[in-house]
């Protein structure tokens, strides 16, 4: 044997040894378990319901979040004094929230020295939340936080969200647009784009075919956490009743392309999006309980997945819809894992059209997309729906044994959101 | 972080300078050490980021290198060829000394820190010898009858010194012991030895990876000295673990096993400042900084109680640019250098 030939015997040994451990992850692939990984050890949320009649129209944001977090704290079994820091996505209250949501920690039993914040960056304000904790406890800043969103549409929805623009902002016609109503804008979009109603259609009956599979199935008990005891006025007789909330009541069982064909359009008379193929008006509230890959050892807390990265975007204001096409191959690309890697995609339906649209520019597998159904069939509590999608991610991952998930939204005003995870 | 290309060169071994906390040394081969020529660097870590002060070449490839204890311009490299040459970066060229006794590859080469006027060298024709850098022949040859990766002398005592082989074997070796048939080895540890204080494949405290063994015998490729607690030996090799050992307890297997890296690991370091840190390189393209639970209160409890400690890989290094394989490291003043098989140096 030639001396190169030796030489590269030898250093074949080095290379070929079998592993002491059975995993096979390649250097730095996301798989890889570091102890300053930034896990997620409990996440979960409440059922979701209908805004204006379902059970939780009469239950104030605020006191979801403490039926959130009390049941975060009791299921993790975590000592509310290692929580540092609380992130509460949330859209439509006034002052953002900070005041109540701070009250909410404390009647749930953080102590005083849990800091809260409360944030808005619109649809995706739950991911914003959970990403702000993922990245104060990487860097340093805190050792064990949590990501929340929450959103009481019933309560809280309508124009007084948005305050009066200025002269200077109207001027402007991109600033002009950023107040153009989601619908509309959409509606354009779609019409634009040449996103057929018929197609919208038949991806919001799988939606809701899909939710309600689940649900008879039993697949979203593991992620909701119900109330009991709500009080809720009957809107028909003005009634106050005692009712328990225990699953989401937007789902519904037979919807079809033929029977959604049925519904008039909403905003426009010609137009294709109608209340049947856009988002619901919802109330409800979800928490990620997050910490070190280190820390969750330490504490014994049973580790559910991995925070790998995340990505956030701008796109024009009037195509906002588009926001998960730019945002997710950006989070991908961070991440270092490629498309068809992922094993489930929770990309949020604001409206049919637009989350069509993204798969088929992504080039997604649409079996991979919403596994359990959407927006559409179980409603889009606004700040809440980026905290929802990580419990309904992992649960959807575990069930099935695959590891990488990817959540996304778009944003309104222009922008998009994605984050990808690994299911442990 | 600083980067250096060591352009058509592949890194195998980098020290920063005893003398000048702004001086590093490269010992690096083209073609990644299989075939080809050497070459020397000796960089300057300035404002400007690294630059090239100099740099020799060789006619075979270089694997590792040492700075001399006495002479501030002066380095030995570990040649291919089985030389072992003394470069004066005050000189062009040519080394002022070169020693020619080994008959394979020269892996390792280290200086006596305390007894400053001898070095040893370790190779893979299974031996190691130790010299002075005055005399033109070896002072004396260990043999081990094993490729020897890596050979050190202790930095705590001028005539122990260690080594650590193909055979999965942790050598310490006095040199003040009667010459016999035992060529001064005064110790043999298993590196693969398990942990008897816990029953065979006993979970690890916290499920934090660590093992008990029993393991199988694999490939030594590096060691090194703790510079604090003079009895305490880190290991790694083929089998991708990190072990320490007190050799006060030869018996008693690894003090702590470490695990994280993916492929093999090619070269640990105990950090100068620290008595509980190390760090290492691999094939796996990482530089990874340990904490092998020594000062930890808790680590020293379940060390008490009769586990390993707890340890943590404080960071992995994403070396992202290394595209090959990590190769080495020298630690001083806080800022870790790493040498890369891509052809790279980083200060980070």
């Amino acid at each position: 044997m030639s001396k190169p030939n030796q030489r590269l015997s030898q250093i074949q040994s080095h290379l070929s040894a079998t592993a002491p451990s059975s995993s096979p992850a390649s250097a730095l692939s996301p798989l890889t378990k570091s102890p300053d990984d930034i896990v997620v050890t409990t996440c979960l949320r409440t059922p979701f319901t209908k805004g204006g009649r379902g059970g939780l129209k009469d239950v104030p944001a605020a006191d979801l979040l403490v039926h959130t977090l009390k049941s975060l704290l009791s299921r993790s079994g975590i000592s509310p004094d290692l929580i540092e820091d609380l992130a509460v996505g949330s859209v439509l209250p006034p002052g953002g929230g900070a005041t109540e949501f701070r009250a909410a920690a404390l009647v749930a039993g953080l102590p005083e020295s849990t800091a809260v914040k409360s944030l808005n960056r619109q649809c995706s304000s739950g991911l914003q939340a959970c990403v702000d904790i993922a990245h104060a406890i990487k860097a340093g800043m805190i050792d064990v936080g949590v990501g929340a969103g929450v959103e009481s549409m019933s309560s809280q929805y309508g124009p007084g969200a948005v305050t009066e623009f200025s002269e200077l902002l109207d001027s402007h016609p991109e600033g002009k647009n950023c107040k153009v109503p989601m619908g509309m804008l959409s509606e354009q979009m779609a019409r634009d784009r040449g996103i057929k109603r018929s197609d919208q259609d038949a991806f919001a009956a799988g939606s809701y075919q899909k939710a309600f599979r689940a649900q008879q199935e039993g697949k979203f008990d593991e992620e909701i956490v119900g109330l009991k005891g709500v009080k809720w006025v009957d809107p028909k007789t003005d009634e106050e009743k005692v009712i328990d909330v225990m699953r989401d009541d937007g789902i519904r069982d037979g919807m079809t392309v033929e029977s959604l064909g049925k519904i008039k359009p909403a905003f426009a008379k010609d137009g294709s999006i109608h209340a049947g193929n856009a988002s619901q008006i919802s109330d409800g509230a979800a928490a990620v309980l997050m910490m070190k890959r280190s820390t969750a050892e330490r504490l014994g807390q049973t580790i559910v997945g991995k925070f790998v990265a995340s990505s956030v975007v701008g796109v024009k204001p009037l195509l906002m819809g588009i926001g998960p096409w730019k945002a997710i191959p950006v989070a991908l690309e961070k991440a270092g894992v490629s498309k068809d890697e992922v094993d489930v995609y929770e990309i949020n339906e604001a409206f049919a059209s637009q989350c069509l649209w993204c798969i088929r520019e992504l080039g997604l597998d649409e079996k991979k997309v919403n596994p359990d159904g959407g927006a559409i069939a179980f409603g889009h509590p606004l700040g809440c729906t980026g905290a929802r999608q990580v419990s309904t991610l992992f649960s959807e991952l575990g069930r099935t044994g695959k590891r990488f998930g990817v959540t996304s939204m778009c944003v309104g005003t222009g922008m998009g959101m994605a984050a990808v995870w690994v299911k442990e | 972080m600083l980067e250096y290309r060591t352009q058509g060169f592949n890194g195998y071994a980098v020290k920063y300078s005893p003398f000048f906390d702004s001086r590093v040394a490269v010992a690096s081969a083209a073609n990644f050490g299989l075939v080809g020529n050497g070459r020397l660097h000796i960089l300057g870590l300035t404002a400007k980021g690294i630059v090239a002060e100099k740099w020799f070449d060789t006619q075979d490839s270089l694997f590792d290198l040492a700075w001399s204890e006495t002479h501030e311009n002066q380095v030995l490299v570990a040649a291919g060829d089985g030389s072992i040459k003394l470069f004066d970066i005050g000189l062009d060229e040519f080394p002022v000394q070169s020693w020619q006794e080994h008959n394979r590859e020269v892996f390792a080469v280290h200086w006596n820190l305390v007894d400053k006027d001898k070095f040893c060298s370790s190779s893979w024709d299974g031996t190691i010898k130790v010299w002075s850098p005055d005399r033109p022949t070896s002072l004396v040859t260990l043999p081990t009858h094993a490729c020897t990766y890596s050979a050190a002398f202790s930095p705590h005592d001028p005539s122990i010194l260690s080594a650590v082989s193909s055979d999965s074997q942790l050598r310490i070796f006095d040199l003040r012991t009667p010459p016999s048939a035992s060529n001064h080895i005064t110790l043999t540890i298993p590196i693969h030895s398990p942990n008897p204080r816990l029953p065979p494949n006993a979970a690890a405290p916290n499920n934090q990876g660590a093992q008990v063994g029993p393991f199988a015998p694999a490939e030594a490729l590096t060691h090194d000295w703790n510079k604090y607690r003079s009895t305490v030996v880190a290991t790694a090799g083929v089998d991708r673990l990190i072990r320490t050992f007190d050799i006060r307890a030869p018996d008693q297997g690894p003090v702590a096993v470490m695990q994280g890296h993916e492929y093999a690991v090619r070269r640990v370091a105990w950090s100068p400042h620290l008595a509980d840190t190390l760090l290492s390189a691999s094939y796996d393209m990482t530089c990874r900084v340990w904490n092998d639970g020594f000062n930890d209160a808790k680590g020293a409890v379940i060390g008490a109680q009769g586990g390993p400690r707890s340890w943590a890989a404080w960071v992995a290094i994403p070396s992202s640019c290394v595209e090959l394989i990590g190769a080495c490291l020298g630690m001083r003043g806080g800022l870790p250098v790493s040498g890369g098989m891509r052809g790279c140096v980083f200060g980070m």
